[in-house]
């Protein structure tokens, strides 16, 4: 579903991306996982139409979506769920989950997913016309997850899903993820939190000073030399 | 009772302040655009009604209003949208530079001299009750100013693109990654600050009964004041600002002695500093969860 | 974020003396309504230098400078007007009023004068933050505005100041815009300079450093406030007239253009952006005073000037977003420069 082809991104005079190569089949959930500063980030806000990226491709459904604006790639089945959550404090919880559904004139089937995250996220039922600024960071990013799939998505990208939250909410978190790749639904999770993604994901990207420093299942990943060096070697020759 | 004169000439000023702070502050929210080409759409307005007269006058309110609507619409196509990822300084320059482009086009059009315009001449009557005597005109521009500023608060919490734009005031890079689309949501906003720049011109011609081409200038530059002390961004806060400023100005007017008189708008600029001192962030800050 | 220009400023300031040394010198054999446009000129690169100094180091945008032109303008010009003069169309004290000096001691007054209003405004200025710094200058412009309107027997309010001795000449004006560039180049490369340029880059790190950024942006605004007023002082004294309504809006918008345009970060900008709006203010107002082709003269109705000129400069920023020259300072050929 998703083709990473070459893809380098500069801002300025430094280099965040220097030629990545990643792919995601449909109904798979891909980690992306390494130390600060590899470029995640950069990944993500690239592929939803943020960043313009100096060279490479970057394909959606077999077609290329480089250059598209980010309002119409939402429109085509891409979510973000960017670092930070994001969330707009200053509306209320309803209008947040309303506005995931910008992209989507069905009023009906609007109202039946609003319902079907609600029950995903009951806390979020609780605090519907709340100020989502009140909400705690938890329930901040429940929200941003519950808004990302109010345009069903082909495709959500979300970036760190656990920073900062209890082991129990990401927990929760994750659960909802596992559950909606049953409905057909293509993930793809940048994480710090090693375990966490190797868990979640069916296969990872090992990224390291902006360049791909090993890709495999996690299983083969997980407690190998191979992957310890990978993600702190290279950030280390990185340094030197 | 002259202080309650004073409050009904401080609040129909205020209202008309307010009208124009929220044209300045809907754009600012959205872009971080301070438009200073806003004054020129009430210029503009002023000269449409110059243009349309003898004409019946609501067939002369409403061309101005659609003039000056498809006028801020076409600033924002030609000179803003192009723009749109310059720096602040840049982006200000450009807004100078429309407002230059607009006055001096005006300038060659009609000449520099003000021009007298016959509109609304009869709301200059006062109407009598409770032993004051007011000016029609002042009791229709607070009325009219409220009836726009529920229109706009209904229109911002009831109307999908007006969610939408109070989402894209927040952040907009979000905003845009939910599907919101950026030319729709600054074409609208450039819209609303053209109509409500068109009733603030309709106020000006109405009470002075003159146009030329410097009109705007003043009124922009009270915007602002009126929107940073209200808190940019924040729209409540450009009505509470230019509401503020009125009340200041009319107090000043009355309560200075006369040889101070003329310094009035010194005094206000320099209570304005005192209040940036004091408050420099403005009154109504907003509350936002964090933009990184 | 770009890196500080690794560069010599004093040899960037050498350089555009002698473009403006070329420029005085083809000048002074043009026909005088000419010269006189590249004397305004060179008073611009006065006045644009001075808001560079601020401005481009702090990048904390000013409105108000146009106000200090004022203050060095009338201080100035109250000190070298015929005392019969003041008598009639002022109301000074008598000292003041028959106070009168040559202009080479009353400018330096006003300039000092200038920089004292500079320091006791830019204390209370300097502690405010964000958009506030540019409002408050904005609401000093106004304010020096709205007094010179009405302090008649300062000003002479809405009558013209005339009598002025007009002593701004092409050479004249040359030498102190070489000064203003000389001291805004030896500005830069003091450790002040720097610091300052560090505060633009962001405020939060330069304060981590030690850098008191208040203060930084206090001497900047004060050496930007007297180089300005120098230009004021020029400008008063080129054009033999002071009037209030030549130090608002329009030359605040004039001169932030020719920041803008020519590159706000350069001193080299700052001379591009006088020059190019100078030129094209001249090719347009030869146009609007006529053209003659064969028998028949064509002009242009007055007012195209200034649309011309607003669309050549959104046209510019359209294609050069930061100016003329972004951050590129002239320099020799071959030497490192970013």
């Amino acid at each position: 579903m998703l083709a990473i082809e070459n893809l380098q991104v500069n801002y300025g005079s430094i280099v965040a991306l220097r030629g990545v190569d990643i792919s995601v089949a449909t109904g798979e959930i891909v980690a992306v996982i390494g130390p600060n500063g590899a470029g995640k980030s950069s990944l993500l806000m690239t592929i939803a139409g943020v960043v313009k990226p100096k060279a490479g491709d970057v394909k959606f459904d077999g077609r290329s979506i480089l250059g598209e604006a980010p309002e119409k790639l939402a429109a085509s089945g891409l979510a973000l769920v960017p670092e930070g959550r994001h969330i707009f404090g200053s509306l209320s919880v309803a209008e947040n989950i309303a506005l995931g559904a910008t992209p989507r004139n069905d009023r009906a089937g609007i109202a039946a997913d609003t319902e079907k995250v609600l029950d995903m996220f009951p806390v979020l039922r609780d605090r519907f016309r709340q100020r989502a600024g009140n909400l705690s960071g938890g329930e901040q990013q429940m929200l941003a997850i519950a808004r990302a799939l109010l345009s069903r998505p082909k495709l959500l990208l979300l970036d760190e899903p656990s920073l900062g939250l209890a082991p129990l909410i990401v927990k929760q978190v994750y659960d909802a993820i596992y559950a909606l790749r049953q409905q057909g639904l293509t993930v793809l999770v940048v994480e710090q939190s090693v375990n966490r993604a190797l868990n979640a994901a069916d296969r990872a990207y090992v990224m390291s000073g902006g360049a791909i420093a090993m890709v495999g299942r996690s299983s083969e990943l997980q407690g190998t030399a191979a992957f310890d060096a990978a993600y702190f070697g290279s950030s280390q020759r990185s340094r030197a | 009772m002259i202080v309650i004169q004073n409050l009904i000439d401080a609040i129909s000023l205020g209202s008309v302040y307010a009208l124009a702070a929220l044209g300045i502050g809907l754009i600012f929210s959205i872009m971080r655009l301070i438009n200073f080409a806003h004054g020129e759409l009430i210029m503009v307005g002023g000269f449409v009604i110059y243009a349309m007269a003898g004409n019946p006058m609501i067939v002369m309110a409403l061309t101005a209003i659609i003039v000056v609507t498809i006028l801020a619409l076409g600033m924002e196509r030609i000179a803003f949208r192009p723009l749109r990822k310059a720096s602040p300084p840049t982006l200000l320059i450009a807004s100078f530079a429309v407002s230059y482009l607009v006055q001096h086009s005006i300038l060659m059009t009609f000449g520099s001299r003000p021009m007298g315009v016959d509109f609304l001449s009869g709301l200059g009557e006062s109407i009598e009750f409770a032993g004051l005597r007011v000016p029609l005109l002042q009791c229709i521009a607070i009325v009219v100013t409220v009836a726009l500023m529920v229109g706009l608060v209904v229109f911002f919490r009831a109307s999908r693109i007006g969610v939408q734009m109070r989402a894209a005031a927040e952040d907009f890079t979000m905003a845009r990654l939910l599907g919101v689309k950026a030319d729709r949501v600054i074409a609208v906003a450039f819209a609303l600050s053209g109509i409500l720049a068109s009733f603030v011109s309709l106020y000006l011609v109405a009470q002075t009964g003159t146009v030329s081409y410097k009109m705007g200038v003043n009124m922009v530059l009270i915007a602002f004041v009126a929107s940073v002390i209200g808190g940019m961004g924040s729209l409540t806060g450009a009505a509470l600002g230019g509401f503020l400023v009125g009340i200041v100005s009319v107090s000043l007017q009355a309560y200075l002695p006369e040889e101070l008189r003329p310094y009035r708008d010194a005094f206000v600029f320099l209570l304005f500093i005192a209040f940036l001192l004091w408050r420099p962030q403005g009154l109504l800050v907003r509350r936002a969860s964090e933009r990184v | 974020m770009q890196a500080p220009v690794a560069h010599n400023p004093l040899r960037t300031a050498l350089l555009l003396a002698l473009i403006l040394l070329a420029v005085a010198a083809i000048a002074n054999f043009f026909p005088p309504a000419l010269q006189r446009t590249v004397t305004q000129a060179m008073i611009m690169v006065v006045v644009v230098t001075g808001l560079y100094t601020f401005c481009g180091n702090s990048g904390v945008f000013s409105f108000g400078h146009v106000a200090f032109m004022a203050i060095g303008g009338y201080t100035s010009a109250i000190l070298t007007i015929l005392p019969g003069k003041k008598e009639v169309a002022l109301d000074l004290p008598l000292w003041l009023e028959q106070l009168q000096l040559p202009v080479s001691v009353a400018g330096p007054i006003a300039v000092l004068f200038a920089g004292l209003i500079a320091l006791l405004v830019g204390l209370v200025f300097m502690r405010l933050r964000g958009i506030a710094l540019p409002m408050a200058t904005f609401a000093m412009l106004v304010i020096v505005y709205v007094v010179a309107l009405n302090w008649q027997a300062v000003t002479g309010g809405r009558q013209a100041l005339v009598g002025l001795p007009r002593t701004t000449g092409l050479w004249t004006a040359f030498g102190f815009a070489v000064v203003a560039l000389v001291v805004a180049a030896l500005y830069d490369r003091t450790r002040r300079g720097l610091a300052l340029r560090c505060s633009r880059e962001s405020e939060v790190a330069a304060a981590a450093t030690g850098i008191d950024v208040e203060r930084e942006r206090l001497l900047a605004f004060v050496v930007s406030a007297m180089i300005v007023a120098a230009g004021g002082v020029l400008f008063a004294h080129f054009l033999g007239t002071m009037t209030a309504n030549t130090f608002y809006l329009d030359l605040t918008f004039v001169t932030l253009t020719m920041l803008v345009v020519g590159g706000m970060r350069s001193l080299t900008g700052a001379c591009a952006g006088v020059a190019l709006v100078s030129i094209v203010s001249e090719v347009f107002r030869s146009v609007e005073r006529g053209v003659s082709l064969g028998g028949t003269t064509i002009a242009a109705p007055p007012g195209l000037q200034e649309i011309v000129l607003a669309l050549i400069l959104l046209v510019i920023l359209l294609m050069r977003p930061h100016g003329l020259t972004g951050d590129w300072e002239l320099t020799l050929p071959g030497r490192s420069k970013r």
